[in-house]
């Protein structure tokens, strides 16, 4: 299927990299489909880009590339929702936000991470019941380990 | 809106199935219990919104922006 987007032009993807947010993601209920795309090569980083909207995306990592401990506290119900249990493999995205021009100001939302079931690729994206975690957590720290790791 | 006057141990029911309750009245504080059907998240509406706007700045984030590690 091929994919309009806004930062990368016309993308061709397989039908089975589309995932589902049945609610959307929290303020934009009204996009529900999306896809994974890398964001380059060997980087971490993969974009969550809407199917409906092509100026719609989110920058995602892994939250291990970035943290060493991050064990969110998932409701049952929040696991329900997308078919799985509470202690079923999930895969855990983190959303990044960039101020424009300014790397270093990277910081994640640990506070509402995205699972995704990776079996019938239905997501969700959740708000955890750890009240340690905030919408904006600074990573450069994070992000200096990683490159020295990359080096 | 609707605005009721409860008393501590009263509840309001939302429908058949949403029960609130309040459990104690300390000062300026109010803690209140949610009985919900498990299809029903219950958030405190603080963190939801801050979710949102969260998002609504994280969706402004362009690939330039993103670090490589590759020339790190």
């Amino acid at each position: 299927m091929i994919v309009k987007t806004t930062r990368f032009g016309e993308i061709n993807l397989e039908e089975e990299d589309r995932i589902t947010l049945a609610d959307g993601m929290l303020g934009f209920p009204d996009f529900r489909e999306y896809v994974l795309i890398q964001h380059r090569e060997g980087s971490p980083f993969r974009w969550l880009q809407s199917l409906n909207e092509p100026s719609l995306a989110f920058l995602v990592v892994p939250p291990a590339q970035i943290l060493n401990d991050y064990s969110p506290t998932i409701a049952e119900e929040e696991a329900a929702a997308i078919g799985v249990g509470a202690d079923s493999p999930l895969l855990t995205f983190v959303v990044v936000t960039i101020p424009k021009g300014n790397p270093h100001g990277m910081t994640v939302n640990l506070a509402g991470p995205i699972i995704i079931n990776p079996e019938n690729r239905f997501g969700r994206q959740i708000v955890v019941e750890n009240t340690c975690y905030g919408t904006k957590h600074s990573v450069l720290e994070g992000l200096q380990t990683f490159r020295q790791v990359a080096a | 809106m609707l605005v009721l006057t409860r008393k501590v141990h009263q509840s309001i029911m939302i429908g058949d199935s949403i029960e609130v309750v309040v459990l104690e009245v300390r000062g300026e504080q109010v803690r209140i219990g949610i009985r919900a059907p498990k299809t029903v998240p219950v958030h405190r509406k603080e963190i939801f919104e801050q979710i949102q706007s969260e998002n609504e700045e994280a969706a402004k984030t362009q690939p330039e922006d993103v670090p490589d590690s590759r020339s790190a």
